[in-house]
């Protein structure tokens, strides 16, 4: 007889275990909020995917992954980045942007190349701004204008004139015609005057694979952003003739920006945030926005921003929204003026 | 003598047995993915990021390096063992790794590839230690002309892969290079041969096309064959005898001073030095016609290659912060995230754990001897599971591997297309190595030169202004034709001695 209650006792044991766990979650939805999941407090109620459309490692990557240990942290849920490279952003963007259910578990990180300047850089391209539903910007960090580290420039200025006087012997490299890079030496060479076409890109994988070949002089400038040259810079191999910023990078403040220099009208940066699928309920962005908005608070997250040298610089959703409005129109205007835009 | 100080320092804390335990996790750890085709060093380290938060830097990054150059180590046993590359740069492994198994000598082939891989990544760790910053110099001087250089070079290896027809081998590669130019192209930033679906935008991924290539095709072939187990009988000692060892010391070298010197510069992938060394081994070898039969020397050169490629690959990271490789790329991450920008600096400012981390490199490569030589054991008898279970085994690992280096169920679907074209390719024998060659090389070649013209105005003489450049070419100019001629012996010699057509790769 003992040996047949055992199984009985597990039984009744599981059968219990099953009732509790079964049951938890029913305090959490009648909590004191009073809300139901429809209106929000229920998300999220379970694991997030966070697409990054770049592979690990680089600045877009390192962000989203300091980001989703906060939000992890803050609503006992796991984020969990994805890598999802390819096609300049476009096959993570269509499987977030398109594929995917718009409730609020698949999130991707943006940023100004995958936006801004693709939608500026191509007539037709592969996403369009309105597949975007913009949360929240996080982090910009300012283009540092970059040659060898024994060039004969002592700073942009003199940089410039040597431009204006040989524009055929200037090469810069740039991932492509609309990357980062290309925006930025276009809109310099306009503010001084000098033909775009005339000067040489060629183009590289990345900042990996550009910053050698100016240290080597291979090439005579390279335009990346601050944490993309920090290390070679900091090694001795490249100099920094200007950062272009309303004020000067914190990582580097020895360096001049370029409207000290006399060199005004120039506005590209590079910058990442969160997008969500158009037509996601407006409570889930707007539980982001306002969780993105405490986290740029938060010591420890503005401490990791420090270790991989960008700048906090959180804009809200609407903000957000009429930033990424006006930018592109703006370098709409330089893509086409330039070339760029195909 | 500073440098030995700070190294002698170095190992005392590497010697703690934490720093111990985690050099001997990432070893372990890197051997396993290193052996599962397509879970990649990269995926590895990426999914293990978030342990950053709990771990100190040291222990982090000694552990995420192990993971690095075992997985190095671990692509050779199913290369050797199965003919299926756990990794990119195995691919040259199997050509003489497979014949030898099936011969019944898997076990010292393997022996061999552990202990080329242990002098070659030790050779790379000293080169590490006494000249980073110079060597780190004088990559830099390579620039879009040499690479280019560089890759033409590597073409001609071609020759030496294309079995009994070049025709057949130059069509292979011409397919490669197409295959490659799919997605975004370099200079224009436009999608090319997308016909608007933005798979084929994002372009092909390598380790999907090997993985069908190899894995699928092998477990195709496999049933075809009405196979009970991989390989038949045993796979003798796993110590290798003597003579092995005696044949495979040159190869070892030549293999880890090429992976080395390659290593250094940027961009070039370990694949590139492995296909190189291979080539070379076979060129300066008096017995040619063995290769690709099972010529230990085609083990050892490879994998010797490899090795020093992943060591060397930290000297641009850690004197100028340029990752070599996307493991790397990710490793920089993990530095960054604790703060430690690579550079002179983090020699300066952070010597305990720069030179903590290089002597637990030196400590982790004789654990994953150490390790491998009784794991080879069990991987043979992996070889013995009846190919009923193995093969279904292998097939589901084949699409999890595809599917995790970018996440995308494309890539499993293109795995899947070029296991069945891999096995049409040989049934009707036609050499998939250039095909591999060739993805990888092909859009090196065309960057590079995109970059070059971009630099000179359009002017192709800069290829012959530049001495660097020019010699490099006048090299493989040289090479194409010995090479030619090589092959015209080999065949001659075959036909010789067994009155059959030569079937070399």
């Amino acid at each position: 007889m003992k040996r047949n209650r055992l199984p009985l006792m597990l039984m009744i044991v599981l059968t219990g275990v099953m009732l509790v766990t079964g049951c938890s979650p029913l305090p959490s939805a009648s909590d004191p909020a009073g809300q139901t999941a429809e209106s929000g407090s229920g998300y999220p109620a379970k694991q997030i995917e966070y697409v990054v459309p770049f592979a690990p490692g680089g600045g877009t990557d390192l962000v989203a992954r300091a980001v989703a240990e906060y939000l992890s942290e803050e609503w006992g849920q796991p984020v969990v980045v994805v890598n999802k490279p390819g096609g300049g952003g476009a096959v993570a963007a269509q499987y977030v942007l398109k594929q995917s259910a718009r409730d609020g578990y698949t999130v991707m990180a943006n940023n100004v190349s995958s936006t801004t300047m693709m939608a500026a850089g191509m007539a037709d391209p592969p996403v369009k701004l309105s597949d975007h539903l913009f949360v929240s910007r996080i982090v910009e960090d300012p283009i540092a204008f970059t040659v060898k580290a024994d060039a004969p420039w002592k700073d942009f200025k003199e940089f410039s004139d040597w431009v204006k006087k040989h524009p055929e012997q200037l090469t810069w490299t740039s991932v492509g015609p609309a990357g980062t890079s290309a925006f930025g030496v276009a809109e310099w060479l306009k503010a001084i005057g000098v033909d775009f076409s005339k000067t040489r890109m060629i183009t590289t994988k990345g900042a990996s694979d550009s910053m050698p070949k100016v240290a080597g002089g291979h090439a005579v400038l390279a335009v990346h952003s601050v944490a993309e040259v920090y290390s070679m810079a900091k090694a001795g191999k490249v100099k920094i003739l200007a950062v272009q910023a309303e004020k000067r990078s914190p990582y580097f403040p020895d360096v001049p920006t370029a409207e000290e220099q006399g060199i005004k009208g120039m506005s590209v940066k590079w910058w990442t945030g969160v997008s969500m699928p158009a037509g996601t309920p407006a409570h889930v962005v707007k539980k982001w926005d306002e969780t993105i908005a405490k986290m740029v608070k938060d010591p420890a997250f503005l401490k990791k921003l420090n270790n991989i040298h960008v700048q906090s610089s959180y804009l809200n959703s609407a903000d957000f929204t009429r930033f990424v409005k006006e930018e592109t129109r703006s370098y709409t205007r330089l893509a086409t003026e330039t070339g760029i835009r195909k | 003598m500073e440098t030995f100080e700070l190294l002698l320092s170095g190992f005392m804390q590497a010697m703690t047995p934490q720093n111990l335990l985690m050099a001997g996790i990432g070893a372990l750890v890197g051997t396993f993915v290193g052996v599962l085709p397509g879970l990649g060093p990269t995926s590895a380290i990426a999914i293990l990021l978030p342990l950053t938060t709990v771990l100190e830097p040291t222990q982090a990054i000694i552990m995420m390096a192990g993971i690095y150059y075992g997985a190095m180590y671990g692509g050779s046993t199913t290369a050797i063992l199965l003919n299926i590359p756990g990794e990119v740069s195995s691919v040259p492994t199997c050509l003489d790794g497979y014949p030898l198994a099936k011969k019944g000598r898997g076990g010292p082939a393997l022996g061999v590839a552990a202990i080329a891989s242990f002098a070659a990544g030790t050779l790379g760790v000293i080169g590490l230690v006494f000249f980073a910053p110079f060597l780190a110099d004088q990559a830099l001087k390579f620039g879009p002309p040499e690479y280019f250089a560089l890759m033409l070079l590597a073409l001609t290896v071609m020759i030496n892969l294309a079995g009994n027809s070049i025709v057949k081998a130059l069509i292979m590669g011409v397919f490669g290079y197409l295959l490659s130019m799919v997605g975004i192209g370099p200079s224009s930033g436009m999608p090319r041969f997308a016909y608007g679906s933005n798979d084929f935008t994002g372009g092909f991924e390598m380790i999907s096309i090997i993985i069908g290539l190899f894995a699928v095709t092998e477990v195709l072939k496999g049933i075809e064959e009405k196979r009970t187990a991989v390989s038949f009988g045993n796979i003798g000692s796993i110590y290798p005898s003597m003579a092995d060892l005696r044949k495979s010391v040159k190869p070892m070298f030549q293999g880890g001073l090429v992976g080395f010197l390659l290593g250094l510069l940027p961009g070039c992938s370990a694949a590139v030095s492995t296909f190189l060394a291979y080539d070379l081994q076979k060129k300066t070898s008096k017995h040619p016609d063995q290769f690709g039969k099972g010529a230990m020397e085609g083990v050892a050169a490879p994998e010797a290659a490899n090795n020093a490629t992943s060591s060397a690959g930290f000297i641009p990271l850690f004197a100028l912060g340029i990752p070599a490789s996307p493991p790397l790329a990710v490793l920089l991450a993990g530095l960054m995230i604790y703060g430690l920008a690579p550079g002179p600096v983090l020699f300066e400012q952070n010597p305990k754990f720069v030179w903590t981390v290089i002597a637990s490199m030196f400590i982790g490569n004789l654990m994953l001897l150490v390790l491998n030589l009784p794991l080879v054991g069990i991987w043979a008898r992996l070889t013995r599971v009846p190919y009923g279970i193995l093969a279904p085994v292998i097939l589901m690992l084949s699409t999890i591997g595809a599917y995790t280096v970018r996440n995308s169920l494309f890539d499993v679907s293109v795995a899947l297309v070029f296991g069945v074209l891999g096995y049409l390719l040989h049934k009707y024998r036609w050499p998939v190595a250039p095909l591999i060659l060739c993805f990888i090389l092909g859009p090196m070649l065309e960057q590079s030169f995109i970059q070059s013209m971009a630099m000179s105005a359009g002017n192709p003489l800069i290829f012959f202004k530049r001495p660097l450049s020019l010699s490099i070419i006048v090299l493989s100019v040289a090479l194409l034709f010995l090479s030619l001629n090589l092959m015209r012996r080999t065949k001659q010699r075959v036909r010789q001695e067994t009155g059959q057509q030569a079937e070399i790769a």
